[in-house]
């Protein structure tokens, strides 16, 4: 045991050894990232005339022109795609040193936030979305969300730490791992879901905390426990707010079960059936490139949450099912990346990546096609510019990096994580590795 | 894509999951955008495509001044405000602005209805002009919305607005020109249907758009000369004020095509201010609604008839005793003692009733008004000068009176004896002034008409068709005998009155009414009928006037003529006639 755990834990230390031993990373990563980003730039070409012209209407100007939104996403694509070239170039051994000090940025932001948005009210500081501020508003430069500096300073904290509590055999302790995890896990949802009132980001936040739990190999009971934990405390946040009391009857029972008085229900309802239209009519192949009647104003949000929608009416079901297959791809090979890492912290964060992604793409699609209620989530590389954008992005530079540590055969998981030699861990990856051709 | 998971790995397991959530999403979107997909398309159909109504432009109506078109009825866009409560951001800011720019025009207490809950259409402010209605759209109020309302607007205010009607709210024609023509001022409306933005803005989008353009109605330009119509109104306010009459009205034609000059009553209305008219009475137009007993002025009638059947002359005479009897009844003289032999133009001049019976009788046998002397005045009173019968002028509620026809049981000697001298029957004024017309034209009926023509979209006058005449209803040597005994008439009393040097003729009538069933002498109906015009001419106009009022004992000397003599000497300028000796 102690053997064991001095073994992982020289090996998690010592990221420079391993770049000596890095191979070439995953390509396909990038091949599916950049096939995304450019068919949200060409969505941008297509619906970008008509939201200028519904912008133009409603705020009585002619500010916005018909290359606005395709402008302007080029330009959140080149910061993203810098985003992604940093976080594939910095090491993560300096990431993993910095766990500390994001979850520090990310709170102070967050705490800034508040201050500046709940408690001063100065909205052209804190931009105030249905009462909520979940965003500082930076004038030209668009918002900036500090939920997205938490997402990442999250992710990096309980891979680390994880890691660590992973390399001392200490994964299934409820003192020093279950309660800490919980503990920084709860405290972040609150901020998020409690005080930005943003149900959307938290669910993204319990996904990467859920994946990464369950690739550290956390025992199946308390794995289960925490899940019905979560399930009481979701289910009293839900019952507890009118607004989603009422959006998830309004889900299950139309508007008639919503009080008429309430304008949200009302407009969740309508926000889902116009979704809805936009996929149907689009039909097997789609309207085509600026035919889309439902971007025009009907369907609320066309370019950010209800992207998948539109893509639907334009590109049909042809259209939507290669968007599916893409993010489909992607996920899978960042699954298989963190499958196939050694080292237990680069495999924690690659599979927190996977909840992130994984989150967003389920939750926004699903509740585009009537699954589940909405949430009001982005759809990761296609919606409309911004932090999100920027910080997905710069995840994939992290598993690109980290995809050049993968050994080529697969782990058992149960054999590592019940190893107790250093031959039946390093022994069975490392020294007897060998470089097979690929594909 | 080979992945080659771990078997049992944990990541396996989530891999496996994550296919099988994506395949549910591809079934449900099959099932969406593939089999459902025709109840999606009706779906946005229904929520997409709206039909809009291209609304018509209403015609204007044009009077004359002179030869030269000028408008009468124009329209004008207005904005009717209204607020959406379920859409409201701030109700203060919709509050202040509505005061700043439109105070004049808000409905009462409308700060209540920006909140009102339940509804999703309350109406601010109503006739808001274009100009408001930017500044209003300026402030960018959230909820408060506007509607395009077209309303007429008249540029010569009160003007005729008896002849002209109105439209009501739903843009229906009232009353005057405006329901007589009221398919032919509204046009057509188009129809757009079309697939829209969420603002209704219509889009180019797919081929579902149908667009059937709009016709606007027709412009129409009346008869009514604008300086005639004026002139006539005023002489009726001053009548109305030195006689204390309180029913006028007049009508000014030109006998020799049958179209109306003028035509005016009063009480009357301002158009543009519907809701302050207290008694709809003031809509109507009795000129063409209002049948009445004509009295006296008939007498130019039977006269007529006498000498275009040639059973008199002006110079025949006749045994005036004042009184004279038919059958079981006794007609007598309202002006007595011109007793002895007397000459027919005698006769006239002082209208004796007496004379008029005489003429009847001398239609038949000479001593009795038999059947052939009726049908005779019947012809001549009914069928050629179209007493009794409606004109078809292009106004509305134009009303038919009642000229009994000897084949009735009615139509017997004494009611021709009554008829004689214009009782017993009801004519309209139009009638009147009408077979009057062409008594004194030349022996012409002009059916009477009150549209001149049409202004086209460019601007350009077109002339209506002409409508029927119907020449010889007298010859023209009777005509010309009948204009002179009633320039004759006139000269006997009252030759002071009239600008020297023209043909100026027209006879008095006083009526009395009827009540319950008898004719009383308390009230009175005071009319005159004349023409005017150069000597050795056609006479350019005809007037009638009418002055009447309850209880009150009007004559047609005293009262109605006046505001004849005021009309006809202005006409004499205005039509710029040439005195002759």
């Amino acid at each position: 045991m102690n053997r064991a755990r001095r073994a992982v834990g020289r090996m998690a230390s010592g990221v420079g050894d391993l770049a000596q031993r890095r191979h070439r990373p995953d390509y396909q990563i990038v091949l599916f990232m950049g096939l995304l980003m450019l068919l949200g730039l060409v969505l941008m070409y297509a619906i970008g005339p008509q939201r200028a012209n519904v912008l133009n209407e409603v705020h009585n100007t002619d500010f916005y022109t018909d290359t606005y939104f395709v402008i302007k996403q080029a330009l959140s694509l080149a910061v993203a795609i810098a985003a992604f070239v940093f976080f594939s170039k910095l090491p993560f051994s300096v990431l993993t040193r910095s766990a500390m000090r994001l979850v520090q940025v990310g709170l102070g932001l967050a705490a800034l936030l508040f201050v500046a948005g709940n408690l001063l009210h100065i909205d052209s500081i804190a931009a105030n979305t249905l009462g909520a501020y979940r965003w500082f508003n930076l004038g030209p430069l668009g918002g900036f969300q500090p939920a997205e500096v938490l997402k990442i300073a999250l992710l990096v904290y309980l891979a680390v730490f994880l890691g660590k509590r992973v390399s001392e055999g200490a994964v299934n302790d409820v003192e020093r791992t279950v309660l800490p995890v919980v503990g920084i896990t709860g405290l972040m949802l609150f901020i998020v879901v409690v005080l930005q009132k943003d149900m959307g980001t938290g669910l993204a936040m319990a996904s990467i905390v859920g994946a990464m739990l369950l690739m550290s190999g956390m025992s199946w009971k308390l794995l289960t426990r925490l899940v019905v934990v979560a399930m009481v405390i979701g289910a009293l946040l839900v019952v507890f707010v009118p607004h989603r009391r009422e959006r998830l009857m309004t889900f299950f029972l139309g508007d008639a079960a919503a009080d008429s008085s309430h304008v949200a229900a009302d407009d969740s309802n309508y926000h889902i059936k116009n979704a809805m239209i936009a996929l149907g009519t689009g039909g097997f192949a789609g309207l085509g490139i600026g035919n889309s009647i439902q971007a025009t104003g009907y369907l609320p949000e066309a370019i950010n949450d209800s992207v998948f929608a539109i893509m639907g009416e334009i590109f049909g079901f042809m259209g939507v099912t290669v968007i599916l297959g893409l993010f489909g791809a992607l996920l899978l090979r960042v699954l298989r990346i963190a499958d196939r890492l050694p080292d237990m912290r680069m495999k924690l964060a690659v599979a927190g990546v996977f909840g992130w992604l994984a989150a967003h793409v389920v939750l926004n699609v699903a509740s585009m096609i009537g699954l589940v209620p909405l949430t009001g989530i982005t759809l990761p590389l296609l919606s409309f510019g911004g932090t999100s954008m920027v910080f997905v992005a710069g995840a994939l530079g992290l598993v690109y990096q980290l995809s050049q540590f993968t050994s080529h055969s697969t782990i058992m998981e149960s054999r590592y994580e019940n190893s107790s030699s250093r031959r039946g861990i390093g022994g069975s990856r490392y020294p007897s590795r060998r470089r097979t051709p690929r594909n | 894509m080979e992945l080659h998971f771990a078997p049992k790995s944990r990541a396996r397991g989530l891999a496996i999951i994550l296919a099988i959530i994506m395949a549910l999403f591809v079934v449900r979107l099959f099932y969406i955008q593939v089999i459902q997909h025709q109840y999606y398309v009706s779906q946005a159909d229904s929520e997409q495509i709206k039909q809009f109504t291209l609304r018509a432009k209403r015609g204007e109506i044009y009077a004359m001044e002179a030869d030269k078109p000028v408008r009468l009825v124009m329209n004008e866009t207005v904005y009717t405000v209204w607020v959406d409560p379920v859409q409201v951001a701030d109700k203060q800011a919709i509050v202040d602005a509505l005061n700043r720019v439109a105070g004049g025009n808000t409905r009462k207490d409308f700060a209540q209805y920006i909140e009102r809950a339940g509804t999703r259409y309350q109406v601010l402010a109503t006739k808001v002009t274009r100009t408001q209605a930017e500044l209003l759209k300026k402030e960018n109020l959230a909820g408060v919305g506007f509607d395009a309302v077209s309303q007429r607007v008249y540029p010569e205010g009160q003007l005729a607005s008896q002849v002209l009607g109105f439209v009501d709210s739903e843009g229906v024609g009232k009353y005057g020109v405006e329901q007589a023509s009221n398919d032919r001022l509204r046009g057509q409306d188009g129809l757009l249907k079309t697939v829209t933005d969420v603002r209704l803005v219509p889009l180019t989008v797919g081929d579902k758009n149908i667009k059937k353009p709009a016709r606007d109605g027709d412009n129409l330009v009346l008869t009514i000369d604008r300086n005639i119509q004026a002139e006539a109104e005023k002489a009726l306010v001053e009548g109305m004020q030195r006689t204390g009459a309180t029913q006028l009205s007049v009508i000014v034609m030109n006998p020799n095509n049958g179209k109306v000059l003028a035509m005016a009553n009063l009480p009357t209305y301002d158009p543009s201010k519907l809701n302050e008219v207290a008694d709809a009475a003031a809509f109507n137009n009795d000129t063409i609604s209002n049948p009445y007993e004509p009295g006296s002025d008939i007498k130019t009638f039977t006269v007529a008839t006498g000498i275009d059947k040639g059973v008199i002359t002006p110079q025949s005479t006749y045994l005036n005793t004042d009184y004279i009897k038919i059958d079981d009844i006794t007609v007598s003289n309202a002006s007595k003692g011109q007793t002895g032999n007397i000459t027919m133009q005698h006769a006239l001049n002082w209208s004796l009733n007496t004379g008029m019976v005489t003429i009847a009788q001398r239609l038949g046998n000479g001593s009795s008004i038999t059947r052939s002397a009726r049908d005779t005045m019947y012809e001549y009173f009914h069928d050629r000068l179209r007493l009794g019968q409606l004109s078809g002028i292009e106004l509305a509620n134009e009303a038919k009176g009642v000229v009994v026809s000897p084949d009735e049981e009615q139509g017997n000697a004494v009611r021709y004896s009554n008829m004689a001298f214009g009782q017993g029957m009801d004519a309209t004024m139009l009638q009147v002034a009408s077979g009057f017309g062409a008594l004194v034209n030349g022996g012409t009926y002009y059916v009477p008409s009150i549209i001149n023509g049409t202004i086209d979209a460019d601007g350009n006058y077109h002339a209506a068709a002409d409508k029927p005449r119907y020449p010889g209803v007298i010859s023209p040597a009777s005509s010309t005998t009948l204009a002179e005994m009633v320039y004759q008439a006139r000269q006997a009393f009252y030759s002071k009155t009239d600008k020297p040097g023209f043909y100026v003729g027209g006879k008095t009538g006083t009526s009395q009414t009827i009540k319950n069933g008898k004719y009383v002498s308390t009230e009175t109906i005071g009319t005159y009928l004349g023409f005017g015009g150069e000597k050795g001419a056609s006479p350019s106009y005809v007037i009638m006037v009418e002055v009447a009022g309850k209880d009150m004992n009007l004559s047609g000397n005293a009262h109605a003529m006046p505001i004849f003599n005021e009309i006809s000497n202005w006409m004499i300028d205005y039509l710029r006639l040439t005195p002759r000796e």
